[in-house]
């Protein structure tokens, strides 16, 4: 053979090459077309399938995995109840587990639709970071606790932690809510500082420090599993800040936006309603036309407007459950009730309220 | 002196003693010191483990989310396989490489004699009471070890030593092969699983817990397996014995190949079952096994032909110039992979293909590779067909498995390129991959790990979207294989001068001569340093916990001690730092002692 011929193979070979990509090039044509910039995320969540929720995985009775990978809890639960109202199948959720780090960065870039991961509401969050915050799910606020035997009760205040140790996580609103607050009535407390709250109780167990502080959930569930002596009282009675805990999602995006919210407040009128998982099916539409109008009785126009389909909260009620259902089932077994206190009904002097569905 | 009585002076133990623990009395300061020491952490650990606050429930319970997180249940089969491909591989590669070395009856009763000792000697010295933290922060003393329990350990195992003592100096000439006495070992592990009870918890179907014993056996769904999986490794090893007698010596090639496939397959196809379309087979795999197939043949034809051999340059710069364009062009990944195992063969040709028998041999060769590469990627790129809540089938133990199989995998070929380049004569290469190895090297891993999570989809052109496991692994490469350049160049350079001389003066070229003569040498000497850098790179897997991958570490720090419902492990993390330091302490000490035989059997270390 020539040297012209090989030559001449070689470079043909290298074209054969290049044609044999043309096929290949389709298939990246097709991923690209998954990359909506500008589409609702409505719309891009029903063509996909599935809705992404991004939750923390790690926060007990808000979001936990349990012993076979399963994720469950308060926080949970809702992203299963906007499942259920998108795809008429709570199942259709893919979580992401993420660390508070990474949450808004997770948001912003489309890794997940939803956050709903014991996030607190504040100005700058909702303004500088480019998020929309939906109604508020869990009304919680920082507290302390301490421990009977130092002569603390759930009546003291911050006033009494003066000259104790405190343990809290460092670098969080946590640890400066505290010496802010120790600060104003003149207290004078020394602060120990840790990477986790885990760590913070383990120093509050063995002695190490007389208060540990984070917010009131977290304590409540503490104290209901390490308390055997009854020693711990969480104090004061109205927590030292407002941390607010709700879903998030990106700015700019009603059709999206309405859908999260009016999933929050189906739960929370069908609260008010008595209506629950098991008697939503029993329900008389006729005597209450905002519920029939909820679950799409009339030809659910209000529902068919937002993008879903008129049995859309129906799903969400018979699936996942009201209100009430989603607390007590995840937040009881840890100690916190919701009678008497912010997350209770409007009507029983709680904060849990929703505009009227008509 | 008590050190000069008879005692010291006569008996062999006395004198070992006598040397080792009190040769002067700063050492026998040192030796109590350390003594007591050892022996008050030790009682210090044993009443941590059995205080009555632990509850160890919490680590058996969760055994499964450590180990495969989220995997499917319904798919579990695949899990087993993945371990059963390990197993089986191990049977056959025990049988094959079986050395032949015996071990007598006494040696074994040396062994036992040894560990039952070191039984009683442990019990004996166990604490009897520990301290308990109450809730008001007072301490109570509880009694962990009672006086009978420890008699009915102690006396049994006093017994068996004191038998085991004089049974090891019994002459009987029966000699045992080690291979198989190790796999009796193993199988007396597995056969414990049926008798053996651990602290576990039950649930009924309503998902209430039933306490009705502390201790429950092991359930069957993880001793039937293991019965399974051994009774297959046994198969194989004798399958492995019968080829070694047989003499067959292709088998000394393929296993270690084996080898190194095994995790890839296990990775790409078992663990994963990829969802595999047909048309993508049709359109993208077999085109580009018949291009590369036939430019793998002409390169091989004519790579001793002197006709060529003039273009040589400008084809090698032709080649590199249109594999950096498809690398490039946004082209399906098994293009641009295969053009680099192109590349390779460019280079490797000239020096194998030089007969005919050479050639036809690098032809099998090439073809057969291109084959596995393609199948192993059409596995690794394509998506999986099981269905988890994470949307991800990696996490805990398999997850940290990947993380460290594939940063030695990519990292040792890159680190080895970076240390060649290094030392090359050509400034380009040596600048950049000084840079490269500079460049990663000074920047801390877990900066590394936030610039993978955060910052590495800004500089992917758009379009380009890795998965996070996907970019952590490039990371990695890139980071271990900057330390592995480092060690191989170091390596590299110890070799003396003579030996390029002595390759030059035979005639070899310079692949030759790198491959054959220096490379070699320079990895044997570096062997320690290198099993110290896997090592290093297995227990840094656990920092990927920091940018939110669920791996070992972060479910036992964060995720168990969250545990509400339905049982209860709220803050039990403690337990699980004891388990997981536990865990990776079997998994690197295994490592290190075959490292050191390893060692031992290349003869390192006697120069």
């Amino acid at each position: 053979m020539s040297k012209k011929a090989i030559v001449s193979l070689l470079v043909l070979s290298m074209v054969a090459v290049a044609c044999a990509t043309d096929t290949a090039e389709e298939e990246v044509a097709v991923e690209e077309e998954h990359d909506h910039s500008d589409e609702s995320t409505l719309e891009m969540v029903l063509e996909r399938g599935f809705v992404k929720c991004g939750v923390s995985g790690s926060a007990t009775a808000f979001s936990e995995t349990g012993a076979d990978g399963s994720i469950t809890g308060f926080d949970a639960d809702y992203c299963y109840a906007v499942a259920a109202a998108l795809f008429g199948d709570y199942s259709k959720v893919e979580f992401k587990s993420l660390t508070s780090a990474e949450r808004f960065t997770s948001l912003a870039a489309g890794d997940i639709d939803v956050l709903i991961r014991n996030t607190t509401w504040t100005q700058s969050r909702d303004t500088e970071l480019g998020n929309d915050f939906g109604p508020t799910t869990y009304f919680d606020g920082q507290q302390l606790m301490g421990r009977n035997s130092d002569g603390i009760s759930s009546s003291s205040t911050l006033a009494d932690i003066d000259g104790l140790s405190v343990c809290t996580n460092a670098g969080t609103t946590t640890e400066k809510n505290i010496t802010e607050g120790a600060g104003l009535v003149g207290a004078t407390i020394t602060l120990v500082t840790v990477e986790k709250f885990s760590e913070a109780m383990d120093k509050f167990i063995a002695g190490e420090c007389d208060i540990v502080t984070t917010d009131g959930s977290a304590l409540v569930g503490r104290r209901a599993v390490n308390d055997a002596l009854n020693d711990w009282s969480i104090f004061p009675q109205s927590p030292i800040s407002k941390e607010p805990l709700g879903p998030v999602y990106r700015s700019n995006d009603s059709m999206w936006g309405d859908v999260i919210n009016w999933v929050v407040y189906a739960t929370i009128i069908a609260d008010e309603y008595g209506v629950t998982s098991a008697n939503v099916d029993s329900v008389d539409t006729d005597a209450f036309p905002e519920l029939g109008r909820l679950f799409g009785a009339n030809d659910g126009e209000l529902q068919t407007v937002m993008g879903l389909s008129a049995d859309a909260f129906y799903n969400v009620i018979k699936q996942v459950g009201n209100y009430d259902e989603i607390y007590s089932r995840n937040l009881n077994p840890v100690g916190l009730f919701r009678e008497g206190g912010a997350n209770d009904r409007w009507t029983n002097g709680g904060l849990i309220y929703a505009p009227p569905a008509r | 002196m008590i050190r000069d009585s008879k005692f010291f002076i006569e008996n062999p133990y006395g004198r070992w003693v006598r040397d080792n623990l009190f040769s002067s009395s700063s050492s026998a300061f040192l030796t109590f010191f350390a003594g007591f020491m050892v022996i008050y952490s030790y009682r210090g650990i044993v009443g941590f483990i059995l205080n009555p606050e632990r509850m160890w429930t919490s680590v058996t319970y969760n055994m499964k989310l450590y180990m495969i997180l989220a995997y499917p249940d319904e798919a579990m089969i695949r899990v087993w396989l993945s371990v059963g491909l390990a197993l089986i591989l191990g049977g056959l590669s025990i049988g094959f490489y079986n050395s032949g070395k015996t071990i007598s009856l006494g040696g074994i009763f040396q062994k036992l004699f040894t560990i039952s000792a070191v039984i009683a000697i442990l019990i004996a010295l166990a604490p009897t009471n520990t301290n308990v933290i109450q809730n008001d922060g007072s301490i109570e003393v509880v009694e962990i070890i009672p006086q009978d329990v420890r008699m009915l350990i102690l006396v049994p195992s006093l017994v068996l030593t004191l038998a085991f003592f004089f049974l090891r100096n019994v002459k009987i000439k029966n000699l045992f092969n080690t291979a198989k006495v190790n796999l009796t070992y193993f199988g007396l592990i597995i056969a414990s699983l049926y008798f053996i009870k651990i602290p576990t918890i039950s649930l009924d179907s309503s998902g209430e817990r039933i306490i009705p014993d502390p201790f429950l056996p092991i359930a069957s769904t993880t001793y039937i397996p293991w019965t399974i999986l051994y009774v297959g490794m046994l198969l194989f090893f004798f399958i492995g014995s019968l080829l070694k007698n047989r003499d067959i010596k292709i088998m000394a090639r393929l296993i270690p190949i084996s080898w190194f496939l095994c995790p890839l397959f296990i990775f790409s196809w078992i663990f994963k079952k990829p969802l595999v379309e047909l048309n993508t087979v049709f359109s993208a795999d077999i085109p580009s096994i018949l291009v590369f197939g036939v430019i793998g043949f002409l390169i091989i034809r004519f790579s001793d032909n002197e006709s060529v051999g003039v273009y040589r340059t400008p084809i090698n710069i032709g080649f590199l110039v249109l594999s950096i364009v498809v690398f490039l062009l946004p082209l399906v990944f098994i293009f641009k992979a295969t053009m680099v195992l192109l590349l390779l063969l460019l280079i490797v040709s000239p020096a194998i293909a030089t007969t005919k028998e050479g050639k036809r041999q690098l032809f099998i060769v090439w073809v057969v590779s291109l084959f596995v590469l393609t199948f192993l990627i059409r596995g690794a790129s394509s998506d999986t067909m099981l269905v988890t809540p994470t949307g991800s089938i990696f996490g805990g133990f398999s997850l940290t498995w990947l993380l460290a199989i594939f940063g030695t995998y990519a990292s040792f070929p890159l680190g080895l390129a970076l240390a060649l380049g290094r030392t090359s004569t050509l400034p380009v290469i040596r600048i950049i991959c000084t840079g490269i190895i500079e460049i990663v090297r000074s920047v801390p891993y877990i900066t590394w790990l936030f610039f993978a999570s955060v910052m590495l989809t800004v500089f992917l052109p758009a379009g380009v979207e890795f998965n996070l496991i996907i970019r952590v692994l490039i990371l990695t490469a890139f980071f271990s294989g900057a330390y592995f350049a480092e060690y191989i160049r170091g390596g590299l350079q110890s070799i003396p001068k003579g030996q390029y001389e002595a390759a030059n003066a035979i005639g070899m070229n310079p692949f030759q001569r790198i491959f054959l003569v220096i490379v070699p040498q320079a990895l044997r000497t570096i062997i320690p340093t290198l099993v110290g850098s896997v090592i290093t790179s297995f227990k840094d897997s656990s920092l990927v916990a920091i940018i939110g991958l669920f791996d070992i570490l972060r479910i036992g720090t964060s995720v168990i001690p969250a545990q509400s419902q339905p049982v209860v492990f709220i803050g039990r993390n403690l337990e699980q730092l004891v388990f997981l330091s536990f865990f990776f302490w079997v998994f690197t000490f295994v490592f290190s002692r075959r490292s050191m035989k390893f060692e031992k059997r290349l003869g390192l270390g006697e120069r």
